[in-house]
């Protein structure tokens, strides 16, 4: 098993910068450091300009005019007023903002083991020599191109309290259903069964896109050492997927903070604020509460978070994602 | 290297600073633009077009522009669901068009705010007075009804002549709907007598059947916490399970109670004019009734309205068109002649085409239901938190999560603090 | 029972079985072959039940988009009473159809090549390029994804109100000229690269424009046709931002002009599920393409 970890050898980013330093600096050392060094410099604005310029200019400039609003009292309508840290005080001790990031964590802990498991699983059986493999890649794509508001009108059939075909299922063996969306206690569990369904083949094509960036050869040197399907599936794919697996946790657990739409559609955030989610207070205190600014404090409170738990898995990345 | 985070740090000081400018409201202004020295081009965004009515829409500019030669309307139609997150924007961001739709809900908000531009001159007597009234505020008129639509009883008459029960008629009270929705109910059969959302949309106009106030005189407290308000919740939750389907069985889904009715396995509904059209071909007879009433009568009204901008230069153009699409004969006979939602003017003879445009029979009715009308109240910023706020506490009570009388307390605590 | 012609090919060892190594999974080489058919057949069945849970939305619009009549059945039925194309005739009629499906199509093909471009370069820089502060930097990029997009459409309008380009096409496109999900996907895939393929090229004299061109983009072929997939979905899908920043009739998308046909108190369902329907048809086939692009990338690149 050593044979697939050698070939796809562990290399931690700070060794490989000083790798890819050491080889540059080594080649202009002989026409001056100086001029390289600008070169190089040069080299790495004009890549990163056509991405930087528009990403700053449309998105972190409205961002920070968005927390300039967030200390402001605004209705959209008529001029603002300063209230300072006013509008942030408020929604942390407003039971409803609490309620919204609660749901928005417990939705991702209950979202994410269900998408990656069940889209890990689909990406390696459909990258198996299965029949009708590419039917099947475009059937299991197809929830993802459905709009929500389809998609939750056939959720909130299938999860109908009486006469629905999950509870119907269930009181084959025995089982009393709950009362899915309209219960308090169910209503969140419903929208992520929905969600998880819709984005399998998200994480489905992401994933394949990573197995078949697999070299062939390390499977067929593990084969030639005798190591069966499981050992492959460990030593092999695991450890050379991590790269899309750490892709798909980061995004998932941005998109999990962000979600909306299916709040939206398929409860409107109801029972009684039981499904709330932080998005979707957003969304209300913009442009139906008259609430700009309160809305955009509670945008950058969640944009704190987000970026503090992405913080802390780029740092943990270290510890079990395999580059190249 | 450091060149970048040089660039990096200017730019995020350009951005804070930036900021700090564009958000300062921008200057105002209308998008329109001045042709000529006469010539002028006003911009109207509206949704009441949208859907079914573009073309009659531009049957009606084409008309305007004929009788006012140097003035343009430029339309633009947004779906209704957007329209109002699209006028916010525009708003804030000084791009409002001269004329713009509105609806009564919303009408404080807007003109409390300064965002409308006040309407001089106008014979409002052309209009239904309670309709003209409702767009002014301390006696300025800042906005002109485009048209109304109100709530009615519809009946199924074949259910009605299958159970041996009389139909709806105008002296019916809470008692004789309720009579008659149990003997029509048959839930194994899944046929239902009675359907009436449980909704803020409801709740205000029940208070006032049942002879209550959803308001204080002044408009600072809510009044509805009362046996009164408290008899107007029951009303609509106990319906909920018993003649009406709970939201278990579906009540509250988009358009569950259209199809029920549609399919001949609803006998009442509670529901709007605008439907008419959707019924034209169900295989049944129906018609319709002024709601029932408990202490007195009380009919929901709803109605959009044309306002002009504060920050429209050509506000006397724009006058002229805001009269011309809320009350010209042009207006009135196109309207007419799509079944589009019915004109808000007073002069019930020129509606007379209305009265003989076919099913329903008895559309005498939606003109009897005007005598007696329960307007929503209008309290500015915090309506749609209002609104939410009494929805979400009768579905709790409906659900038999907590009582009516609590759900109705709760209501009132939660709402009474948006009033201030 | 599995079908003999699928059981024989499946004995053969994968690498001598066609020219798309990588499409190929490790399950299909050792397991004793005895057991193979049955194991295959079970996942099969599966894959299928799985497949028609997947699709059942998909007929469900298409059965609601022929169904005339009042509202939408709370229970799906699957085979309308009346079929009839009305819904469709009267998308065509209602909306001007070929401009709509244009201005669509012109703005989702503008926003992935110019994600593909844009995320491709700066990915260079994340994966192959040292700098200090570079992992700060990237953090940045991944910061703009993280505030809620409803929050700054007011800001934006704002902004582009002052660029004067409120209802443009170039309004539509230029927030998403770059994508950081485009920078974050690409970069993934280049650090999964053996770093030994550059350095050989950098021994040849290569400079890092040659090896990003020559060497670095044809191998992330699979993930390039991924972003292609997603950066048009949601070019294709996008509503509330072209909603606010586009007026005129002329430029309104898809989306736009579905929104459009609903009215005030009304729902057409059949009219919406017929556009859900439009809609769908033009993404699925760019998946099925970009799939079929990401075996074919993959079996030309030749690293084993």
């Amino acid at each position: 098993m050593s044979v697939g970890l050698s070939s796809a050898s562990m290399s931690p980013v700070a060794g490989s910068l000083d790798r890819t330093k050491g080889s540059c600096s080594a080649g202009a050392a002989r026409r001056g450091r100086r001029a390289s060094r600008v070169k190089y410099a040069l080299i790495i604005i004009l890549f990163l300009a056509p991405s930087a310029i528009p990403l700053v200019y449309f998105t972190v400039y409205p961002m920070f005019s968005a927390l300039w609003v967030s200390f402001h009292k605004w209705n959209l309508l008529s001029d603002m007023t300063w209230v300072g840290v006013g509008n942030y005080i408020d929604l942390i001790h407003d039971p409803l903002t609490q309620r919204a990031f609660l749901n928005s964590v417990l939705y991702i802990v209950g979202y994410f083991p269900l998408v990656y498991v069940g889209g890990l699983g689909l990406a390696i059986a459909l990258n198996s020599a299965v029949p009708f493999r590419n039917f099947l890649r475009g059937v299991y794509f197809l929830p993802v191109v459905t709009s929500w508001i389809v998609v939750a009108l056939v959720w909130r059939w299938l999860l109908n309290p009486s006469g629905g075909v999950a509870n119907y299922l269930l009181s084959l063996v025995g089982v009393q259903g709950p009362g899915w969306w309209t219960d308090p206690h169910w209503a969140l569990p419903s929208i992520i069964l929905a969600s998880a369904w819709k984005d399998l083949g998200f994480v489905m094509v992401i994933l394949l896109a990573g197995l078949q960036s697999i070299p062939q050869d390390l499977y067929e040197a593990a084969r030639v050492d005798g190591a069966g399907w499981w050992a492959r599936l460990r030593h092999i794919t695991f450890p050379m997927l991590t790269p899309s697996t750490f892709f798909v946790t980061v995004i998932s657990l941005i998109n999990g903070f962000q979600v909306f739409d299916q709040v939206y559609a398929m409860t409107g955030g109801g029972p009684a604020g039981a499904s709330t989610v932080v998005v979707e207070r957003v969304y209300d205190l913009t442009f139906r509460y008259s609430q700009a600014g309160t809305a955009s404090a509670l945008s950058w409170m969640l944009f704190l978070l987000v970026l503090l738990v992405t913080v802390v898995q780029m740092i943990g990345q270290r510890k079990w994602v395999n580059y190249a | 290297m450091s060149r970048l985070t040089h660039l990096v740090r200017l730019g995020l000081a350009a951005v804070v600073g930036l900021s700090l400018a564009a958000c300062s409201n921008g200057t105002p202004g209308g998008t329109s633009s001045t042709a000529g020295s006469e010539d002028v081009t006003i911009t109207y965004t509206n949704f009441i077009s949208a859907g079914a009515n573009e073309a009659n829409l531009t049957k009606i500019v084409d008309a305007f522009e004929a009788a006012n030669p140097g003035i343009t309307v430029d339309v633009k139609t947004l779906p209704y669901a957007d329209y109002f997150t699209a006028l916010q924007t525009d708003i804030a961001g000084g791009t409002v068009a001269d004329v713009f739709d509105i609806e009564y809900a919303n009408y404080k908000a807007y003109q409390a705010n300064g965002v409308l531009a006040a309407i001089k001159g106008v014979d409002t007597s052309v209009y239904q007075a309670n309709l003209a009234q409702a767009y002014a505020t301390d006696g300025t008129q800042y906005a002109l009804p485009s048209s109304f639509s109100n709530v009615v009883l519809y009946y199924n008459k074949d259910l009605f002549d299958a159970a041996g029960v009389a139909y709806p008629a105008a002296d019916w009270t809470w008692a004789d709907e309720k009579a008659a929705a149990e003997k029509l109910t048959n839930q194994e059969a899944g046929q239902w007598g009675d359907y009436q959302p449980i909704s803020y949309n409801e709740y205000y106009k029940v208070v006032a059947q049942a002879g209550g106030k959803y308001l204080n005189a002044g408009g600072t407290d809510t009044a509805f916490n009362t046996p009164q308000g408290i008899a107007a919740a029951k009303w609509l939750v106990e319906k909920s399970g018993t003649v009406m389907p709970t939201a278990e069985q579906g009540a509250g889904t988009a358009d569950f109670d259209s199809k029920l009715f549609a399919d001949g396995k609803l006998a009442m509904w509670h529901t709007g004019i605008w439907m008419f059209g959707s019924l034209a071909d169900v295989p049944f007879a129906w018609d319709i009734a002024v709601e029932p009433g408990d202490t007195t009568k009380a009919s929901a009204m709803f109605s959009n309205a044309m306002a002009i901008s504060a920050t429209s230069k050509h506000a006397e153009a724009a006058q002229k068109w805001v009269e011309y699409m809320t009350s010209s004969d042009v207006m009135v006979d196109t309207r007419l002649a799509a079944g589009w939602e019915l004109p808000p003017i007073s002069d019930e003879a020129k509606l007379g085409a209305y009265l003989k445009a076919g099913a329903p029979a008895n559309r005498q009715a939606v003109f009897d239901a005007l005598d007696k009308v329960a307007l929503s109240p209008s309290i500015g910023d915090n309506q749609a938190q209002m609104q939410d706020l009494v929805t979400e506490q009768l579905t709790e009570a409906a659900a038999g999560r907590v009582s009516v009388e609590e759900a109705v307390a709760a209501a009132a605590t939660k709402v009474d603090p948006l009033l201030k | 029972m599995p079908d003999q012609r699928q059981a024989t090919a499946a004995k053969r060892p994968a690498w001598s079985r066609g020219r798309t190594p990588g499409a190929e999974n490790p399950s299909s080489t050792t397991p004793p072959i005895r057991r193979r058919p049955v194991w295959k057949a079970v996942l099969l069945v599966a894959l299928i039940l799985g497949a028609c849970v997947m699709f059942f939305p998909f007929l469900w619009s298409l059965s609601t988009s022929v169904s005339s009549g009042v509202g939408m059945s709370a229970t799906p039925e699957l085979i309308p009473d009346n079929p009839s194309f009305a819904a469709y005739a009267e998308l065509f009629r209602k909306t001007p159809f070929a401009r709509i499906i244009a201005n669509s199509l012109g703005l989702a093909v503008a926003t992935t090549v110019l994600q593909i471009i844009t995320s491709s370069m700066a990915a260079y820089v994340f994966s192959r390029m040292p700098f200090p502060g570079r992992s700060i930097v990237f953090a940045l990029y991944l910061a703009t994804m993280m505030i809620p997009m409803q929050v700054l459409l007011v800001p934006l309008f704002v902004q582009m109100r002052n660029l004067g380009l409120v209802d443009s096409y170039l309004g539509v496109l230029l927030p998403s000229v770059a994508s950081a999900f485009g920078v974050f996907l690409l970069r993934q895939a280049m650090n999964s690269l053996p770093r030994e393929l550059d350095e050989a090229a950098r021994i040849d004299g290569a400079g890092h424009l040659t090896i990003f061109s020559r060497i670095i983009l044809p191998l992330v072929g699979p993930s390039i046709a991924t972003l292609t997939v997603f950066s048009f979905m949601n070019s294709w899908n996008s509503f509330l931002w072209p909603l606010i920043i586009l007026r005129s009739n002329e430029l309104k998308t898809l989306p736009l002009a579905l929104a459009g046909l609903q009215g005030q108190y009304t729902t057409r369902w059949d009219v919406m599920m017929a556009g859900s329907i439009v809609s769908i048809l033009p993404m699925l086939a760019i998946y099925l393409f970009a799939q079929k692009y990401v075996i074919q990338g993959v079996a030309n690149t030749g690293i084993k």
